[in-house]
């Protein structure tokens, strides 16, 4: 075979001209193709599916509060974001994408989403979310009834129980009642339903549609007082005062439906909507048998050992509303916006069954004889707004802004005389109070750049409002401060000192007059408009002379604030702020002052593209001193004065790190380790009574802090595998330590002698988590 | 024109010129209507500061994510979503785009409605009633006893029933007294024979029998209690 090596052969210089031809060719073309799939990676979005498995090694409802994880065992890591259509394209004309996903699919936190839409002209997004809130795991009843229903009862042997006076009550249980009672989790889920579309249909016209459907299932548990006074068998008295802590069903459905129509020209733009809200709830009542007596325990079995009772569930009700909002730009630098809303808010549930049946047949009626005026409220309450601002910046380097605000709840329910037995089971007469406010804000400021570095800012807000009832049978007043008047002002400076600081610092003063009237007479239910003022009436709503609600008190406050962020380097980030606040009450009694205080530092330093770590601690403090008496009237000042102070503090230290670009850009891994400590602490001064500080009292000094202490360690190993793929280890350690004497007089043996024990446990935890899991990446 | 927030190569435009060309197309629009002169705007914060452009992922319209951008400056906040009781915003369940337009907004803090009250009761719709027998502070703003972003008493208290509940009363039934380390009942160090803590002051304190503080819409509830 003759090889024709002539053919192959090629002089250095024809293959230096190639070489040249061929760059001079491709050169460009490698560029083009860098820049294609610089372009790809910002627009074409890379899609996931998430799977593995983790294990949880401790079962708590306080830890898997919201993120599904409340059990010990496994559980399946499940996730998926996947985009695609043609708009991804460049080549394509189209704007067509779409966008299915889905998180935490293995938990009772799952969710899914869709979308699809066609950039400019229109939108669809379909969702579905799933939250299971989990309260706690510890509680216990001798109720029978699941939560989420709306009756219970107790086993036929339970028998009564003893609270009279000097008796330890529901503290000496029998072992025939302890062994009624068992284990309940409390918790609510909540399922939400959305649907959004936007459609546009051209410059000018757009339309918007948003709907949720909430479903919410379980319940959450509600103390109770039950009815006193009723007769039982063997010749007891059931007990008011006796308290029962109940699942409170939360067997909810929320309709939500917001409609906008918008429209924009080339200086305005307006939104005209409608917005619904319909709520439902199942129930109208929450019933359940009390077995407390004034007297005698006795063995009794059956229905007519124990008194029933009935108490109201939220009501169902509903709100439309109208909204219009729009702005008008005059010039380029004087604009107009502003907005109008109208509700009318409807609620007019059938009331809960006023007579409960009791012993031999007989019903207990809640009320007095004629004292129903009503089988439902009707109630209706309008609201309105209304909000106007004008903006302007024609003169150089000044912001103006003038803007005014007012918000209306005008109820219009009607007003009523119920008499009705209270659970002391003593006759009661009430009027029902519908409350009315209307707030009218004015403001005002000017932001003016002193220098290209620095600028200065002065404002001032005067903000009203009035309070009141329309047509309260008798025409009794409804409120002690029908109105309140406060002046705020204030002063914000910034200041970039170099291209890498800025300061900014701020002040706020704040002052507010309230109207009080301390000759008022009766919040809702007090007032009986056939005894005036030797009835049950109360003036000042029951308080002492001199006692203001702090709501309603006049106020001066005083706000600063302060901050520094460092730009050290291009990798070298620093940051301080600080914030103060000092309120003052003019009030004798009630609360006397308030302040709160808070600084954060943090720090991040990026040394490499792909690894940084940062750091930050928080500081967080709050107190309210309060003053009050225990000997005086609603019409003689008390002499008796004790005062209380509550103190919050909160500490929160976290670091961070990430570290990539390991092993050929492979491998990462995450850090993230945080320590939080919050208390909060009570502490009272009775300086008329010496023996406080006794054991048989404990009415003064310090109450033992509720005390939360949290850890949280998360490791995070990422690596890629093939091409497309990354496996990922994860472990997660989180520490909850928590002591609060709220669960003390809950427990077997220490409850006060009327009240059922519920057990209920500090919820302190420790829990380690180890996930594994591949992400495909397409 | 240099979009951006942090010094690199260039140091970026003021922020005005930067919002301005973004608002060249999203300025018209009823979520940007009160822009001009809100809170984040009169700071000189840019679209930058919280947005990224030419990505397939901005962070702060990522459900998940999302906190962490506004946890940048609301640090604060990043503290508070942590507390013992808290909305599930760290779990990524809701966002803080949930309650507050960062664009600006006709209702306080940047709230997405009017009012404090009509924000909550979007998802809270069960406490909007309106009640037969209403408590005052309540219909006015939730944030009289609620803390909105955590707080170390649960559900969301500024403080704890009975201590809560002294600040608007002295006079009705047990709120004239004073309380410390009765509340913590026998536990606590109670003694008495036999010691018999008050459910005025332990566990629910005020709430054991006047649970219904949302409001009662029971024709015999005029004291909350049914």
């Amino acid at each position: 075979m003759k090889i024709r090596n002539d053919e192959m052969k090629v002089s250095i210089t024809a293959l230096a001209i190639r070489f040249a031809l061929m760059t001079s060719i491709t050169l460009p073309l490698s560029n083009l193709a860098i820049a294609d799939a610089a372009t790809d990676a910002l627009t074409k979005p890379t899609s996931t599916i998430d799977f593995g498995t983790l294990y949880s090694t401790n079962p708590s409802a306080r830890f898997g509060q919201y993120n599904g994880l409340n059990s010990e065992g496994a559980y399946g890591i499940g996730a998926f974001d996947i985009r695609g259509g043609n708009g991804y394209n460049q080549d394509s004309n189209s704007g067509l994408r779409w966008k299915l996903g889905g998180s935490n699919l293995g938990t009772t936190s799952r969710s899914l989403d869709g979308s699809i839409s066609n950039q400019g002209k229109w939108k669809i997004n379909l969702g579905y979310d799933e939250l299971q809130h989990n309260i706690t795991d510890s509680f216990q009843t001798p109720f029978l009834g699941d939560p989420g229903q709306n009756n219970f009862t107790l086993p036929s042997n339970f028998g009564s129980i003893n609270t009279a006076t000097g008796q330890p009550g529901t503290r000496s249980l029998s072992n025939a009642k302890k062994n009624a009672f068992h284990n309940e989790n409390e918790s609510v889920n909540r399922k939400t339903g959305s649907f959004n579309t936007t459609y546009t249909f051209s410059d000018q016209w757009s339309a918007e549609v948003d709907y949720k459907h909430l479903d919410q299932s379980g319940a959450k548990l509600i103390g109770s007082g039950s009815q006193a006074g009723i007769g039982l068998v063997g010749g007891l008295t059931a007990k008011g005062e006796g308290v029962n802590i109940l699942f409170n069903p939360t067997s909810y459905q929320t309709d939500n439906i917001n409609t906008t129509l918008n429209w924009k020209g080339d200086k305005g733009h307006l939104s005209g909507g409608y917005f619904g809200s319909i709520f439902h709830d199942d129930y109208n009542s929450l019933n359940w048998q009390n077995p407390m007596a004034t007297n005698a325990e006795r063995s009794c079995s059956g229905v007519n050992c124990y008194s029933n009772n009935s108490m109201s569930t939220a009501p169902s009700n509903s709100l439309h509303q109208a909204n219009l909002t729009g702005g008008y730009d005059f010039t380029s630098t004087t604009k107009l916006a502003g907005g109008f809303s109208y509700g009318y808010n409807q609620q007019n549930s059938s009331y809960a069954p006023t007579l409960t049946p009791q012993f031999s047949g007989v019903a207990n009626n809640m009320m007095q004889a004629n004292g129903l005026p009503t089988n439902s409220l009707n109630g209706v309450v309008e609201t309105k707004h209304g909000d106007i601002k004008l903006t302007n910046q024609s003169i150089k380097d000044l912001n103006l802004t003038v803007g005014y605000k007012i918000n209306e709840r005008d109820n219009n329910t009607n007003s009523n005389i119920y008499k009705y037995q209270n659970i002391a089971g003593e006759p009661y007469q009430g009027v029902n109070t519908p409350y009315s406010n209307r707030k009218m804000q004015y403001e005002a400021s000017a932001a003016y750049r002193l220098t290209k570095a620095q600028n200065i800012s002065l404002g001032y807000e005067h903000e009203n409002i009035n309070r009141w009832c329309n047509g309260v049978i008798g025409g009794a007043q409804c409120v002690s401060s029908p109105t309140t008047n406060e002046d705020k002002m204030n002063l914000n400076y910034r200041l970039k000192a170099l291209d890498d600081v800025s300061f900014n610092a701020g002040y706020t003063y704040a002052n507010r007059k309230a109207t009080n009237d301390p000759s008022f007479r009766a919040n809702a239910g007090s007032y009986d408009p056939t005894l005036g003022a030797v009835s049950h009436s109360a003036l000042n709503a029951g308080n002492f002379l001199g006692y203001i609600a702090y709501p309603y008190a006049n106020r001066n406050q005083n706000v600063g604030k302060a901050g520094v962020n460092w730009q050290v380097t291009q990798k070298l980030d620093l940051g301080v702020n600080g914030r103060y606040t000092y309120d003052t009450y003019d009030a004798t009694l009630g609360v006397q002052n308030g302040q709160s205080a808070g600084v954060n530092v943090d720090t991040t330093y990026n040394f490499t593209e792909n690894s940084n770590v940062s750091a930050y601690w928080n500081w967080q403090n709050g107190q309210r001193n309060l003053r009050s008496g225990n000997n005086g009237s609603q019409i003689s000042a008390p002499t008796n004065i004790w005062t209380n102070q509550l103190e919050d503090n909160s500490q929160t230290v976290g670091f961070m790190g990430r570290h990539g670009g390991l092993f050929n850009n492979k491998l990462e891994f995450v850090a993230d380790l945080s320590y939080a400590l919050d208390t909060t602490t009570y502490s009272t001064q009775v300086p008329y009574d010496s023996a406080c500080g006794t054991t048989a009292k404990l009415t003064c000094g310090n109450l033992s802090p509720i005390r939360n202490e949290l850890w949280m360690l998360k490791l995070v190993s990422n690596y890629k595998v093939l091409k497309d793929g990354k496996i990922s280890l994860t472990y997660l350690y989180q520490q909850l330590n928590s002591n609060d004497y709220y669960y003390n007089g809950q427990q077997y043996g220490y409850t006060p002698n009327a009240l059922m024990p519920t057990n209920l446990q500090q919820q302190s935890y420790a829990v380690n988590v180890v996930a594994l899991s591949y992400s495909y990446g397409f | 024109m240099i979009f951006g927030t942090k010094k690199g190569a260039y140091s970026p435009s003021e922020p005005k010129s930067q919002n301005t060309a973004c608002l060249t197309c999203h300025d018209k629009d009823q979520n940007r209507t009160h822009w001009e002169s809100g809170a984040h705007q009169s700071a000189d914060v840019a679209c930058t500061s919280c947005h990224v452009t030419h990505t397939a992922h901005d962070k702060v319209r990522d459900k998940i994510t999302q906190k962490d951008v506004c946890f940048t400056c609301h640090k604060d906040q990043k503290s508070q979503v942590n507390k013992f009781s808290h909305h599930p915003i760290p779990e990524g369940k809701i966002t803080c785009t949930d309650c507050h337009n960062p664009h600006g907004s006709a209702g306080p803090k940047l709230l997405v409605k009017n009012t404090v009250t009509e924000t909550c009761y979007t998802c809270h719709a069960e406490k909007r009633g309106p009640f037969l027998w209403e408590h005052q502070p309540v219909t006015e703003d939730c944030t009289n006893c609620h803390t909105p972003h955590g707080s170390n008493v649960t559900p969301l208290l500024k403080s704890r029933p009975p201590f809560m509940c002294d600040e608007c009363h002295d006079g009705p039934h047990n709120s004239k007294n004073p309380v410390a380390g009765n509340a913590a009942g026998i536990q606590g160090g109670l003694t008495g024979t036999p010691a018999n803590p008050s459910t005025s002051y332990t566990g629910r304190a005020c709430l054991d029998c006047h649970s219904m503080v949302h409001g009662s819409n029971h024709p015999a509830g005029a004291l909350l209690q049914r």
